[in-house]
């Protein structure tokens, strides 16, 4: 039995930081994590993140996940990969298996900071090989450097699928579109500007019909749909591409908590069932706290103060440590406050709202925002100064953090909208470069009598060159005009995004946002579904199982009205997967069937180990427990 | 091959080239990286035979929850092959079914 003080159970974003918190405070700290490397999903974001300094915002998610690594070390956190914690028992022991290790411990606190599991989505022959997660997408490519295919087509707008959709390109992946079932985007419409004036276009109301092929993807039939989000008749259209990547959702893992005995309710703005916490995110378990996903999707900014506070609180928790009452006072009135910056606005009433209903509240009253501009600035007159193109709401300052001379103005409240002062402005271009969603210009009206020079950031491979001549993009993607290319700026203070000049006639000066060096070979060809309908009661629901929708329709009609009663007479959940695929897909039919809500149908029981287990390795523990 | 080559962002540290074969197949791959993206590297995508349609499956998760990507590897069957690192020499085939229990040796 290994005794620890605090054992952090996932080495992600929320998990690394309460290890450090912890460990900062003198607590001996156990991070375990099953896969080889730390990070979590970390490891695998290029982009930059939101959010002011506190929050690592203007530093790429590779980057943060370093230092994070490196603070662990600092703060002597023990650090156990490639170890998966298998379940959580009454008397306090959680087991964890590695490959060839079966270990107990005894921690006095631990933090579920398991993260989440990515959402499938059932069409038919959507089993096929090709039909991929977003953030199985993502290590690919950007962890292990492999393209998951030649063309992909992303299903779903918001945050993940508008990020991924641009990660793809710079890995010289081409994107045949982005649909969206909703009739909006969900993500930030900086990062959808992003990749539709790249030329991606983003087909909302419209979802993915089938996909088609012999061994692998091969192409797919995307639809229409109407408000009720049924399908329009007439509005088939087929892609040929070899990769569908799934972007739509994810769901807290949270069966640790479930095997716990944490009391755990279902709150769909937080992404699911979720265990119950206070704002100290302690469970109903005296001795667990969550964070990060666990306690509800959320970006991994929030991930990260989450962290802190779990960590600082499950220190305090314990009778060896102390903490002084003003210090931790002081601390936790920062943490608070970070939180509440970070779900400010529009795109955090998802997270104030499901933590309220969480807690038995209703959310507290916002402060009004300024909302931005619906319109872009006009062409001013005048000079060569930044352009600011930032649309929404979102919490991050770090186009104010980094000006030199103070000519961008968010304001202590950073989900404002960002303004410039013209007169302050020198055109450095740092901002163009630390803008998290690349909605940052620069033009210069005085280039010469009839042309403009417009410098944009690009984050793509080849560079041009000086002098070259290139298509000028709108924000659409459209090509508006040819364009030289005046000048290419890379420095090490620009964090691997560079700056190209454009230079074009002035009357393209408002619309020139992005370029191409050449016109890319369209991926595009001639695809044709040798059916075209497949029948969607053959969709495969449980891929471990092979169960298809038409049995479990066939069980409900006879009579189930529970998850574990689908389970009992088709092995439903029974596979290696527990469930994690097919679960939430189940309990959405039966809720559509029977015309309940998802939340009155329980889950299965969650029972340890939460992953299969090999026997070899538990019959080595008994043998040598025996000894 | 698919591999990245450039990237604007991202460099990759790659281990040891190793050999490797898939169905007796031999191919290339790099020490340290999962089994997944040295086979989708080498272009192979179908990972195994699900259990009763016998359709083609794939990896989906990557990170070692959905069991899509179960292959027999050195003769171990239901081998989760996105999150199990590439060493030289493995022998890697397609997984039929729910696989074999092996003999103890």
């Amino acid at each position: 039995m290994k005794e620890v003080e605090f054992l952090v159970i996932g080495g992600g974003p929320a998990g690394m930081c309460a290890a450090i918190e912890a460990a900062g405070r003198g607590a001996k700290v156990l991070i375990v994590d099953d896969k080889h490397k730390l990070g979590g999903q970390l490891v695998k974001q290029t982009h930059s993140f939101f959010g002011s300094r506190e929050h690592y915002a203007g530093v790429r998610g590779i980057d943060i996940a370093d230092t994070l690594i490196e603070a662990l070390d600092e703060n002597g956190v023990e650090v156990l990969t490639g170890a998966t914690a298998t379940a959580i028992y009454d008397d306090g022991t959680v087991t964890v298996a590695t490959d060839d290790e079966w270990i107990k411990i005894r921690p006095q606190r631990i933090v579920a900071a398991t993260g989440a599991f990515e959402n499938a989505l059932p069409f038919p022959n959507g089993d096929l090989p090709g039909v991929y997660g977003a953030g199985a997408v993502q290590t690919l490519m950007n962890v292990d450097g492999v393209k998951p295919g030649k063309r992909v087509l992303m299903v779903g707008a918001g945050n993940i699928g508008l990020i991924v959709a641009y990660q793809l390109r710079q890995a010289g992946i081409d994107v045949a579109a982005i649909v969206e079932a909703t009739g909006r985007v969900g993500g930030y419409y900086v990062h959808a500007s992003k990749v539709r004036r790249m030329g991606i276009p983003i087909l909302l109301n419209h979802t993915v019909k089938h996909v088609w092929g012999e061994k692998e993807v091969e192409g797919a039939v995307v639809v229409k749909l109407d408000e009720k989000f049924q399908t329009i008749p007439g509005t088939a259209r087929e892609f040929a591409v070899d990769t569908i990547c799934l972007a739509v959702g994810l769901t807290p893992l949270s069966e640790l908590l479930w095997n716990a005995g944490c009391e755990m309710r279902y709150v769909a703005e937080l992404g699911g069932y979720v265990a119950v916490h206070d704002e100290n995110l302690r469970t109903s378990r005296e001795d667990i706290f969550v964070a990060g996903d666990a306690s509800g999707i959320e970006e991994a900014s929030s991930a990260m103060i989450e962290g802190r506070i779990v960590g600082l609180n499950a220190a305090r928790s314990l009778s060896r440590i102390k903490i002084e009452e003003a210090d931790y006072e002081e601390r936790m009135a920062y943490l608070r406050e970070q939180l509440r910056q970070l779900r400010r606005g529009p795109f955090g009433e998802m997270a104030r709202t499901g933590k309220a209903i969480l807690a038995g509240d209703t959310p507290g009253e916002e402060p009004p925002i300024e909302v931005p501009p619906v319109e872009f600035e006009p062409l001013f007159d005048k000079g060569c100064r930044v352009v600011i193109e930032c649309e929404q709401n979102i919490p991050c300052n770090p186009c104010e953090d980094i000006c030199p001379r103070g000519a961008i103005t968010v304001g202590g409240d950073i989900v404002n909208y960002p303004k410039i002062d013209p007169e302050k402005c020198n055109a450095c271009g740092l901002c163009l470069t630390c803008c998290p969603g690349l909605a940052l210009f620069m033009i210069d009206v005085d280039y010469s009598d009839t042309q403009v020079e417009i410098s944009l950031p690009y984050e793509l491979l080849p560079l041009p060159e000086k002098g070259m001549e290139v298509d000028a993009m709108d924000r659409e993607g459209g090509v508006v005009c040819r364009a030289k290319v005046s000048r290419v700026m890379s420095s090490p203070k620009f964090d691997r995004t560079s700056i190209v000049s454009l230079v074009v006639d002035r009357e393209y000066g408002e619309r020139v946002r992005h370029f191409r060096i050449d016109a890319e070979p369209d991926g595009a060809t001639a695809a044709k579904s040798p059916q075209a309908e497949y029948d969607d009661g053959d969709t495969v629901i449980c891929v471990c199982e092979d169960i298809t929708r038409r049995q479990i329709e066939e069980v409900i009609d006879a009579g189930a009205e529970s998850f574990d009663e689908i389970k009992r007479q088709l092995r439903t959940g029974m596979g290696p997967c527990q469930g994690k695929t097919c679960q939430r897909l189940i309990i959405r039919m039966l809720a559509d069937k029977l015309g309940r809500p998802v939340e009155s149908f329980a889950p299965q029981t969650a029972r340890g180990p939460m992953k299969p287990l090999n026997l070899d390795l538990l019959s080595r523990v008994e043998r040598e427990e025996k000894r | 091959m698919n591999r990245i080559h450039q990237h604007p962002i991202l460099k990759f540290e790659r281990g040891r080239e190793v050999k490797f074969t898939f169905d007796g197949r031999e191919m290339t791959g790099y020490e340290g990286e999962t089994i997944a993206a040295a086979l989708t590297a080498n272009g192979v995508r179908d990972f195994r035979e699900s259990i009763k349609l016998q359709h083609p499956r794939g990896f989906f998760c990557a990170i070692g929850r959905c069991a899509n990507c179960s292959m027999v590897v050195d003769g171990v069957p239901n081998t989760k092959v996105c999150v199990i690192p590439l060493k030289g020499n493995m022998k890697i085939e397609r997984q039929h079914g729910r696989g074999a229990v092996r003999e103890r040796s």
